[in-house]
């Protein structure tokens, strides 16, 4: 009920039928602009006046300042304009080392389309400047796989994925790319709390209580969605090629034994020229840790394969087995997925 | 097939709290949930680290939710958590400056969680947050360390003191203050260990030795911190102490049950009801409990001379001591207490005084007060006496304003109580002269100096000043000659003497039942039976501290205290003492029940001592006679009789505890009379001490009755009851014949006796 009799009177002419007469025009609506008159000139209170539009440089600065904007349309806008611009110059108008910083936090944005417009603008960025900035993205991939919600999971699996075909060596041989992530694939998929046999020959599960792992025998798949099943088959895909990276010779390394062969025979009285020679990675002494905190096992970066491979076998070959063979037995697709990794780990040796 | 065992989350779409109450719930179930949560922290963690201070807003955000998260629940998996303490303490220890303020918060509440679980320990928290206090520029996250630091304290000595840990922390703040004697980070160190003094947590020597070092520091803060904590730290932690023990309201119990009677019964009742009978039994335990018996900070040092002449070389002798006046004058408070309290030879304190005793002086009225303090019975009379001379040319003189000589001459009083070897004679007839002054202030202080030496040494004075009790008792030769450094030992129990007199009497009385001669001696089995009965159930008594509670007594009182530890004060003591037996005596000669029955045991304790004490082994039944005689004549003192009105006049103020400082405020004290107080200072003394509210006695009764929940009585209803209801009565009372009027009249009578009609009086 209205409060004064005015009010109520406007309230009821919201509802009034307007009376149509026969000959006589439609009754104009409130809001309608007057468009009768005519001028010569009209001044706009405020307008800009520089004749050229902004470069592109700085509305590309412009779009990276609005990723993190409050409305997911604005984020995914920019996100787009970014994507375009790198598709259509040859090289970015800004470093990559300043571009990531801004975009990597998107990888767990809570909108769906703004995390898939991400995996397009990250394939637009030059391989060879992703491959110096991995460790970061790798950080930020780990704690998108890790996240509550299984739909960011499945989207930074994807962005692992994208990882690994451009810039694999580098993500394997990281401070932590290897040990870490193996962690956090096994986390994804509960294959991580399985015992451990202790040096006095005890069973201690990795929780402390002896026995607890028995508990958790359910099938992976059991009683998920069809999108928990589309994830368990995405974490196994992306973990087969995770392995495949990893643990095999790549076909570069193949090719580059034998090219060692071929240039020792060249220059036959000369041993191991490409030592001494000037190194062509970008970090060569990384491994050596000189400026950052000491690192225990997890974080060490297992550069070569040999100790990959030794890692693995030594952590978590065992426990990988036995989930894939679990995983297996259920058969379907996701069962194919877990033959494929069971394949890449044999291989591995 | 069984039934499908649901992984954790599978149920629910879950958040953090909801997956922490989960967890606490069953931490096995919901492993691999915190595991993933455990990475997802992982991560968040690292990349917090990899760029500190550009981390944006929501990254800061989950991390602080992710460390709470963690906290929460770590001691549910003590294998996967054990790097995360050190986690959070390099976060904290390498980036506190440029942490966002809420997430250093909540790292620092993480840790005190993770204590309160036994995760780390104190020593461990206590050393990552202590150098966090002393370096942090942030003013809030001090305080909330500081707070968090005493409650961490406080919890680990809360069963039983955690001796190692106090060592630990209290050589740490020791150091701190030793280290770096310019620096004013020792504050710390000295809030902390007063924080702790107050609230009883740290009562040893180790934490005075902090204080001790605070006071001989560099820094002005940190000496101020450590002087004020000796002049007043014993009284805060006493004032704390009666706050806690006022602050507990006492609960009705019987309305509670009442309550509990007449409510609806349900389980929650009972056991608040439960609950309540529990806390105040605990209260009424707390209440009977033995007061803690701590030593005053004063009493804790280790080497009270050392201490005074190191303060008095460092802080006041120099000329150059940057400190303030305010600060010089706390510090010498300090000084002279020492050297009261401890009966110290401080030399050259005395010539330093000179100095400052003079009208112009600020705050000179604290000056004479320190000098008061710092004089006892071992100063050597010359150097106390150029002092006493200055004052008494400086102050007392005609020329001089009233208020000016009466603090002058209530500081000579005061100190020559202490020392009374100080004063000449010649000096002393001059300033008793003036007694004859026109203002009163100054009147009442030199009556005030005569009457002491009346009692002390009469003989400088005057012939006719000496008054009469004085004269006599140097003709008998009672009072000797003063010499200096006499002690005067006392060789008596106090009131040993009652006790005598009262076995005289009851030994007479029980002699006249059994009509032998008075004069005769008891038999020996005779004084071995009341031997008997005296031990009886002695430690049945001291077992049980509900109705024996005398410790507290003998404790509480302040005289035996004062007897046992100091001797400054003890010849005016022992003749007050004497004074108020006198007064007994006499009251009790008033009394007609018969003391004069023994007139030849009346005890003349000046002349010999008692020797009731020496010959015989007092009993249990015997030391609560004599408390119980004790407390008797201390009432009787009380009484305002001609005779303790005069023994008032020796000391206008009530007796002082010689661990009490002597203020400027009793040096003033007679001042107020030498100005002449307004209209509105008389009305506002005249009204100090009464109630705003006026109320009737019965008023207050009613009030009284209501509000401890009792009702009124049927009289009291009766008169309540409305007028209307009764006029019918009444209007019927007058027409009554007589026969209704007798039946009336007898029912009246019945009801009464039997108590109301249904005769509830004997049930």
């Amino acid at each position: 009920m209205a409060k004064s009799a005015k009010a109520r009177k406007e309230k009821k002419k919201d509802f009034a039928k307007p009376k149509l007469k026969v000959g006589k025009g439609r009754a104009k609506p409130t809001n309608a602009t007057d468009t009768s008159f005519k001028a010569r000139s009209i001044s706009v209170l405020q307008q800009s006046l520089t004749a050229a539009a902004p470069s592109t440089s700085t509305q590309f600065t412009h779009h990276l300042n609005l990723l993190n904007h409050n409305s997911d349309t604005q984020r995914l806008q920019s996100l787009a304009y970014l994507t375009t611009s790198l598709h259509n110059t040859p090289t970015p108008p800004l470093p990559v080392s300043v571009i990531l910083p801004k975009i990597v936090p998107l990888i767990r944005d809570t909108s769906n389309k703004v995390r898939s417009q991400l995996l397009l603008l990250l394939h637009e960025l030059p391989p060879e400047d992703v491959k110096s900035n991995t460790e970061q993205l790798l950080l930020w991939t780990r704690l998108g796989l890790t996240h509550l919600s299984s739909s960011i999971r499945l989207s930074s699996l994807e962005v692992l994925e994208w990882l690994l075909n451009t810039a694999g060596n580098e993500v394997v041989a990281c401070p932590g790319g290897w040990s870490k992530t193996l962690r956090c694939l096994a986390g994804l998929l509960g294959w991580d709390n399985t015992e451990t046999v202790s040096s006095t020959g005890m069973r201690v599960s990795n929780s402390g209580r002896p026995g607890a792992g028995n508990w958790t025998s359910t099938p992976s798949t059991a009683g998920k969605s069809s999108g928990d099943v589309k994830l368990l088959t995405k974490t196994l895909s992306v973990l087969s090629l995770f392995l495949e990276v990893g643990l095999l010779p790549t076909l570069t390394e193949k090719s580059l034994l034998k090219t060692q062969e071929q240039s020792a025979c060249r220059n036959f009285p000369l041993w191991h020229l490409e030592q001494h020679l000037l190194t062509q990675v970008s970090n060569p002494f990384g491994h050596l840790n000189l400026f950052g905190a000491p690192r225990d096992e997890e974080g060490m970066g297992y550069e070569d394969r040999g100790d990959r491979v030794r890692y693995f076998g030594e952590r978590w070959r065992g426990t990988f087995l036995g989930g894939v063979d679990r995983v297996k037995r259920e058969g379907g697709g996701v069962g194919r997925v877990a033959m494929g990794v069971e394949k890449v780990i044999i291989m591995g040796g | 097939m069984g039934k499908r065992k649901l992984g954790a989350l599978e149920k629910v779409e879950a958040d953090l709290p909801n997956l922490q109450y989960k967890i606490r719930r069953d931490p096995m179930s919901y492993r691999e949930n915190f595991v993933d949560q455990y990475n997802q922290y992982q991560s968040n963690y690292a990349i917090f680290v990899a760029a500190p201070s550009t981390s944006d807003n929501s990254s800061i955000i989950s991390l602080k939710e992710y460390v709470d998260f963690v906290a929460h629940v770590a001691d549910c998996y003590p294998g996967i958590t054990k790097d995360f303490p050190q986690d959070l303490i390099t976060l904290l220890e390498v980036h506190h400056a440029d942490l966002e303020g809420e997430l250093r918060e909540k790292i620092v509440g993480s840790l005190v969680l993770l204590r309160n679980k036994d995760i780390i320990d104190s020593t461990l928290l206590l050393n990552t947050l202590f150098p966090l206090l002393i370096t942090t520029s942030s003013k809030t996250l001090r305080a909330f360390l500081f707070s968090k630091i005493i409650s961490d304290l406080r919890s680990s000595n809360v069963k039983s003191t955690n001796h190692k840990l106090n060592r630990s922390v209290q050589t740490l703040l020791h150091n701190l203050i030793t280290s770096d004697r310019n620096s004013p980070k020792g504050l710390w160190a000295v809030k902390i260990t007063r924080e702790l003094w107050k609230r009883q947590i740290w009562t040893d020597s180790k934490a005075v030795e902090i204080m001790k070092e605070a006071a001989l520091a560099d820094s002005e803060k940190v000496i101020v911190g450590g002087v004020r904590f000796f002049l007043g730290g014993d009284k805060e932690r006493e004032e704390a102490l009666e706050d806690d023990s006022s602050d507990e309201e006492g609960v009705d119990m019987s309305k509670l049950r009442h309550q509990a009677g007449i409510n609806k019964k349900s389980k929650k009742r009972s056991k608040d009801l439960r609950k309540a009978a529990a806390s105040v039994k605990k209260d009424e335990r707390k209440k009977n409990a033995p007061h803690p018996l701590n030593f005053s900070a004063l009493h804790l040092l280790h080497d009270p001379q050392g201490f005074a002449e190191q303060l008095f070389n460092k802080h006041l002798l120099p000329q150059k001591s940057k400190l303030s006046l305010e600060h010089k004058l706390i510090v010498l408070q300090l000084v002279t207490r020492l050297v009261g309290l401890h009966q110290l030879t401080l030399v050259t304190l005395y010539s330093w005084f000179l100095k400052f005793l003079r009208p112009r002086q600020q705050s000179v009225t604290t000056y004479l007060a320190c000098l008061a303090q710092a004089t006892h019975a071992q100063v050597p009379p010359d150097l106390l006496t150029p002092c006493i001379q200055q004052i008494a040319n400086e102050f007392v003189s005609e020329a001089s304003a009233s208020e000016v000589a009466s603090a002058g001459l209530n500081a000579i009083r005061e100190t020559c109580a202490r020392q009374p070897l100080a004063m000449e004679d010649t000096l002393l007839q001059d300033l008793v002269m003036y007694r004859k002054s026109k203002d009163k202030g100054v009147v009442m202080a030199a009556k005030g100096l005569m009457s002491l030496y009346r009692e002390k040494d009469p003989e400088k004075l005057k012939r006719r000043d000496r008054g009469k009790e004085a004269a006599m008792s140097l003709r008998s030769g009672e009072k000797k000659e003063l010499r200096f450094g006499e002690q005067v030992t006392d060789e008596n129990i106090a009131g040993i003497e009652l006790l005598e007199a009262w076995k005289e009497e009851e030994r007479l009385k029980r002699r006249a039942e059994k009509g032998l001669a008075t004069d005769d001696e008891d038999s020996e089995d005779d004084v071995e039976k009341e031997d008997v009965a005296g031990w009886k159930n002695w430690d049945a008594e001291s077992d049980d501290s509900d109705d024996s509670g005398g410790w507290i007594d003998v404790e509480s009182d302040g005289e035996e205290i004062e007897i046992s530890d100091s001797e400054d004060d003890r010849p005016s003591k022992k003749a007050k003492l004497d004074k108020a037996a006198t007064a007994t005596n006499g009251d009790k000669s008033k009394d007609s029940t018969g003391v004069d029955a023994s007139p030849e045991t009346k005890p003349e304790p000046e002349k010999k001592p008692s020797t009731f004490a020496t010959t015989r082994i007092l009993t249990p039944a015997d030391l609560t006679k004599l408390r119980e005689l004790q407390q008797s004549q201390n009432i009787a003192a009380k009484l305002p009789a001609g005779l303790r009105k005069k023994a008032l006049t020796s000391s206008t103020l009530p007796p002082r505890h010689s661990d009490d400082p002597l203020t400027a405020a009793q040096i003033e004290g007679l001042s107020k009379f030498s100005h002449k107080s307004t209209k509105e200072e008389k009305i506002a003394l005249a009204k100090a001490d009464r109630e705003d509210k006026h109320q009737s006695t019965t008023a207050k009764r009613k009030e009284k009755k209501r509000g401890e929940g009792k009702s009124t009585t049927n009289k009291e209803k009766a008169r309540e009851k409305n007028f209307f209801m009764t006029l019918g009565k009444a209007k019927r009372k007058s027409k009554r014949s007589l026969g209704e009027a007798r039946k009336v009249l007898k029912g009246h009578v019945y009801r009464s006796k039997h108590g109301g009609k249904r005769g509830n009086a004997g049930n």
